[in-house]
């Protein structure tokens, strides 16, 4: 694959075949060695065919091999013009991280986080073989969340007004259409809301031990030694059934639109058609699932804390920081060839990070930019960035979302073979709690890259900046 | 890509091997005939969802899916496969396959998942479209799969 370095972290593949435009990849010199090893710069090659496709196909620096679309690329199409693709989303529909703060120390928990842990772990269920954290929800009731996102939570006790506030697109994504949702995905989903589920999700207890601007950590209510609470997790198994629907109903019906792509799991129908327009519906809907289910888990997080800790509520503090997606394809304006344009931006494996100023930023927030959360692995530490103006210009108002894996899960297991890693990391000071001993080794820290490395290249390259780092001391598994 | 097969956890020795995918699980088949493929197919779903050596055949469930291509048919029988395990909790150890023209009817041996006495392995999001391969060569059947996890 032909690259050519545009200046220091940027590259671009150059438009060859039935590339529409050409890919441009965000990554250190040593990145791009190790990606030229993975088909993940051949896929985004892939998705710069895609019908409508305007300015490059985008890669961030945790780009890794995903199925059609690499993991950690951004695609935006003309809104008229342009496809709708749920390969560019992904099966876990809005997928995506929280942050929570508190106004406790980690000198308070610590001498307790066993206790915590434990708490954490009972509260908040895995999602296999048992129910929810809300059980006995009849169909009715699981398409009015699809309908109204984290505002369900709010009218069920589950949520603030303020925490909808600060949820990416207020909780709830506008043109979501319940019934274009399966029977099929409702019953997958039925037992799922406030489930983590396993893979690599997880809810993870940080104290923040590194603050890179001061001024902006302030004004997110972040200090030094606070401790904080992000989870990961998505739409379950209602999202990854819409998304496995759609991909047949799409993959079936492109050929009537005459388009022809070069893999089956990058199926994408015009926006306009009937079939385009009913899988944004449903992923509306199932996006929608998801930020409830995150409003919910992180509910059940407050509770295990007021209960492990014996404090109350205002001691607690526990307030949402924010809450992202990076698995969506969502209608924004950006600046396409100097000209305002309204796009399709597919994010997937990608995170919002608009500039300060934004107007679909919270008013609380609009002067800083939108805060982007960067979870990495569970033994190193996370980060809080914050959309820079730059980002609005080159990426599509995007960032990196993780640190990317290293190894495949297979070798990850190989290498934790006969090793205790829950002790391992227990002498890291991360105390962990799971459903799985072969979820801890598939998600063992070196199975990832350096998230470090990650977020250093997107502050390089001017697309967002380091706020705070979060150091984990409690991780609960699915 | 290397491969290993995965450790028999039925009584057949090696039904399918794991290969290596950065994010996520891929699995390879190989089986005398169609039937077999999709009959091993079943089983190697079964035994990433859980632990089989703790899984009994108690009861039966019987599903029916059809499709003009055995790529389709592939995909649609673990998809559903996937659906028996997360929505009626059902986890089997063992299937027989009838063949049908386009259709398979699958009768699956095992009984319902107890998280108290089995162990769960991991969950899987979905049967992705990527690579999946089906095809019948010389040697036999052969099969590729890349799950979403």
């Amino acid at each position: 694959m032909d690259l050519i370095k545009l200046r220091d972290y940027l590259w671009e593949i150059p438009k060859t075949g039935a590339m529409r435009v050409p890919g441009r990849v965000y990554a250190s010199a040593k990145m791009i060695a190790g990606m030229r090893e993975d088909p993940c710069l051949t896929q985004v090659a892939n998705v710069a065919c895609l019908p409508g496709i305007v300015g490059y196909s985008l890669a961030m620096p945790d780009i890794h091999w995903g199925y059609g679309f690499p993991i950690g690329g951004v695609a935006a199409v003309d809104a008229r013009e342009g496809v709708i693709s749920p390969g560019g989303v992904g099966y876990d529909i809005n997928c995506g991280v929280r942050l929570a703060r508190t106004n406790l120390h980690f000198n308070f928990v610590e001498p307790r986080i066993d206790q915590l842990a434990d708490a954490l772990f009972a509260k908040i269920p895995a999602g296999v073989g048992s129910w929810g954290a809300i059980p006995g929800l009849s169909i009715e009731q699981l398409k009015q969340v699809a309908g109204e996102g984290a505002k369900w939570a709010l009218r069920n006790g589950y949520a603030t007004e303020r925490d909808l506030e600060h949820t990416e697109e207020g909780g709830m994504l506008a043109g979501a259409d319940p019934d274009r949702i399966s029977e099929r995905a409702y019953q997958r989903g039925a037992k799922q809301l406030g489930t983590l589920g396993s893979g690599n999700h997880f809810l993870e207890v940080s104290r923040i031990d590194e603050i890179y601007d001061s001024k902006l950590a302030d004004a997110l209510g972040l200090e030094l030694g606070q401790v904080t609470v992000l989870i990961h997790s998505g739409s379950r198994g209602l999202g990854h059934q819409t998304c496995d629907d759609y991909l047949k109903l799409i993959g079936g019906a492109m050929a009537r639109y005459g388009i022809n792509l070069p893999d089956r799991q990058l199926a994408a129908v015009p926006i306009s058609s009937p079939e385009g327009q009913a899988y944004l519906g449903a992923m509306a809907a199932a996006a929608n699932f998801a930020w409830c289910n995150r409003q919910v888990m992180m509910h059940l997080a407050e509770q295990a804390f007021l209960e492990a800790l014996s404090i109350a509520p205002r001691e607690l503090g526990f307030e949402l920081v924010y809450d992202v997606c990076h698995n969506i394809a969502k209608f924004e304006e950006h600046s396409v060839n100097g000209r305002m344009r309204l796009v399709c931006v597919h994010r997937k494996g990608a995170t919002r990070a608009f500039g300060p100023g934004h107007p679909a930023l919270p008013e609380a927030l609009r002067p800083l930019g939108q805060p982007v959360l960067v979870p990495g692995d569970m033994g190193r530490y996370s980060f809080v960035l914050v959309g820079l103006e730059t980002a609005m210009r080159e990426t599509f108002g995007s960032s990196c979302h993780g640190a990317g894996r290293l190894m495949s899960r297979m070798k990850a297991k190989r290498e934790a073979d006969g090793r205790d890693l829950q002790a391992e990391l227990k002498a890291l000071g991360v105390t962990v709690r799971a459903h799985s001993r072969a979820g801890i080794a598939e998600e063992m820290p070196h199975a990832y890259k350096d998230v470090a490395e990650v977020v250093e290249v997107m502050e390089a390259a001017r697309i967002t900046r380091r706020v705070a780092r979060l150091k984990p001391f409690a991780v609960i598994k699915g | 890509m290397p491969t290993k097969p995965t450790a028999p956890q039925t009584e057949d020795a090696a039904l399918f091997r794991e290969f290596e995918h950065t994010g996520d699980l891929g699995i390879e088949l190989d089986a005398p005939t169609r039937g077999e493929l999709f009959r091993r197919a079943a089983i190697a779903i079964a035994s990433l969802l859980v632990e089989m050596a703790g899984v009994a055949e108690i009861e039966q469930r019987e599903i029916v899916v059809e499709a003009e291509a055995d790529l389709d048919l592939m995909h649609d029988l673990l998809t559903e496969l996937l659906a028996l395990f997360t929505v009626e909790g059902f986890i089997w150890r063992d299937a027989s396959v009838k063949e049908a023209g386009r259709s398979l009817r699958v009768t699956l041996r095992g009984e319902p998942f107890d998280p108290a006495r089995h162990t769960f392995r991991g969950e899987i999001k979905a049967v992705t479209y990527h690579q999946l391969m089906v095809e019948n060569s010389p040697g036999g059947w052969r099969s590729r799969v890349i799950f979403d996890v």
